[in-house]
């Protein structure tokens, strides 16, 4: 019998109950235990959101490299050709699609985490199930893409180094997957901290967008670290999101820069803002149906 | 028999007008207006000013009542009586703003036929996904699949076409079939029937039936159409104006009912 119930009765009562329901938003009730028996859902919604990308298109799952392809092809017209940017020797279609392809995890985890209550308002005020399991296949969904542009990035990477470049592959590329959850729980902390507040304030989700685009150029994306100005170099640095690409370009073609502090700052900023996160997202999805 | 909802002082509140203002630049003002101690420059005119007085409405108030396992409880009263409130609490979609709802057993509710359906999927892998959406584990909806195909009425050769292709009466059939073999202790409905020609509303009723007298599972069920009603529960309740009126025999309430809107 005790499959799905939002709130246990922790001191199971003489009338043991399986559902309380009660007026109080509790601050620590995400359950877990009812996210895994809701698992089947996790995959099926995972599914869902990956497939509705390319289902009835012409290109169907290329999709998921055109747009970094595209941007990459951008970058290097405009940074590198016209404003002659450097990329610390990395080839530029190397050092601008990983950059937009960890950027893009970033971002799109973000953006589609803010919107959760009020792209799903229509099924949240319907039927219950833990909210939570939205953002879980968000994140998710942006983590195959990622994987898919990682598997295209190699590409390159071998055409590279069959024309002879040579890369200085660093040990810390065994962190290569530490570097991807970190952004991924950056971004769903951020995100659904935000999603609290676009409910309840739907102007915000243009400020998120925009806010994005700007972030992306205070981040090293399309130029490498050590073009920074040294005076506004810590102010760069305090952006998460920074040490963590540079560290990926690092590990991946042993070039740019080691910081290891800042990497470290970053993934207890990433961890600490993932908790708050949910604290904040856990706290709202009570009552947000009657706010949205 | 034993308790399986029970429903104390349960009360929900909401407000009326727009949630804050409108937007965080007005909602700032209001505040910083609150913080030097002046009156909201957003507050409505007529309206007491000062933050926090805003209109309030009590959708439902202090409602008590009890259902037994396995009865199959109907719920009505005019537009606006808080039933879809009511269903919406006992359904853990929004909490009560007072008061405790206690129950027992898996709930699944049906507020709306084919939730969470997405159009390009096919019919198949929205029975999957609904499925789910509702509570079901894979290994269940595997189990019963052909049955709610079967149930559904839709052919076979269709159910691996996207349902954006159904009519509209294919794509209601196969969301009702997929609720239709829900194992949930306690089933929630409201208006579902409202679509679907009557022959498939008849079968749906029947099934419900079935269910509840076989299985011991308990219904609530909320309709506009009193017939339904009556044929499928056995005890209602009478809501109006957020209030409890009669909780009864169906047929009682009924007449109740009937008696309220002449």
């Amino acid at each position: 019998m005790s499959k799905t119930y939002r709130k246990q009765n922790k001191r199971k009562s003489e009338e043991n109950w399986d559902v309380v329901i009660t007026a109080k938003n509790k601050l620590f009730s995400l359950n877990l235990k009812e996210l895994r028996d809701y698992k089947d859902l996790v995959k099926l919604m995972i599914r869902r959101e990956f497939v509705s990308v390319y289902k009835q298109t012409i290109f169907g799952p290329l999709w998921f490299v055109f747009q970094p392809l595209m941007s990459t092809f951008l970058y290097m017209f405009v940074f590198g050709n016209i404003a002659q940017m450097g990329t610390d020797n990395i080839p530029q279609a190397l050092f601008y699609f990983s950059g937009t392809m960890l950027w893009t995890f970033f971002a799109t985890t973000l953006q589609k985490c803010s919107d959760t209550f009020i792209n799903n308002a229509g099924l949240f005020g319907k039927v219950y199930f833990p909210r939570f399991t939205m953002p879980i296949a968000y994140v998710a969904n942006a983590f195959f893409t990622l994987l898919i542009q990682f598997a295209f990035m190699m590409i390159f990477y071998f055409y590279f180094l069959a024309r002879g470049v040579t890369f200085a592959v660093s040990w810390w590329i065994v962190l290569t997957p530490v570097y991807i959850l970190q952004l991924g729980l950056l971004g769903m902390g951020i995100g659904v901290m935000i999603s609290a507040w676009t409910t309840k304030y739907h102007d915000l989700r243009n400020l998120v967008s925009f806010g994005l685009s700007l972030l992306m150029y205070a981040t090293p994306v399309v130029y490498p670290v050590s073009s920074i100005p040294i005076r506004w170099k810590l102010l760069f640095q305090l952006n998460p999101v920074t040490p963590v690409i540079e560290m990926f370009r690092y590990s991946v073609f042993g070039k740019g820069s080691l910081d290891l502090k800042m990497w470290v700052y970053s993934l207890v900023a990433s961890i600490v803002l993932f908790f708050l996160g949910l604290i904040i997202f856990n706290y709202n999805e009570q009552t947000f149906v009657d706010v949205v | 028999m034993s308790t399986v909802v029970q429903v104390e002082h349960l009360s929900k509140e909401y407000r009326l007008g727009v949630i804050g203002n409108g937007s965080l630049w007005k909602d700032l003002q209001s505040w910083s207006a609150k913080v030097r101690g002046k009156p909201d420059p957003w507050a409505p005119i007529g309206g007491d000013s000062r933050i926090g007085h805003r209109e309030k409405f009590w959708a439902l108030k202090d409602i008590n009542f009890k259902v037994e396992q396995g009865e199959r409880l109907g719920i009505i009263g005019r537009n606006g009586a808080g039933k879809s409130t009511l269903l919406k609490i006992l359904s853990q979609i929004t909490a009560p703003t007072e008061g405790v709802v206690k129950m027992r057993g898996h709930v699944a509710s049906l507020l709306e036929v084919g939730t969470g359906f997405h159009p390009e999927f096919t019919g198949r892998e929205n029975i999957y996904l609904n499925g789910a959406i509702l509570g079901m584990s894979k290994t269940d909806i595997d189990r019963n699949f052909d049955e709610m195909v079967a149930f559904s009425e839709i052919e076979p050769e269709f159910i691996d076409t996207p349902v954006k292709r159904y009519s509209s009466g294919m794509y209601v059939r196969l969301a009702f079939a997929v609720a239709a073999f829900l194992n949930s202790e306690i089933l929630i409905a409201d208006e579902v029937l409202a679509v679907g020609d009557v022959k498939f509303q008849e079968k749906c009723i029947g099934k419900m039936k079935d269910v509840s007298e076989n299985q011991g599972r308990t219904v609530l069920f909320v309709s506009h159409n009193i017939g339904a009603v009556l044929q499928l529960c056995q005890k209602g309740i009478l809501l109006d104006h957020g209030k409890l009126l009669y909780h009864d025999e169906m047929a009682n309430v009924a007449n109740e009912y009937s008696n309220l809107i002449r």
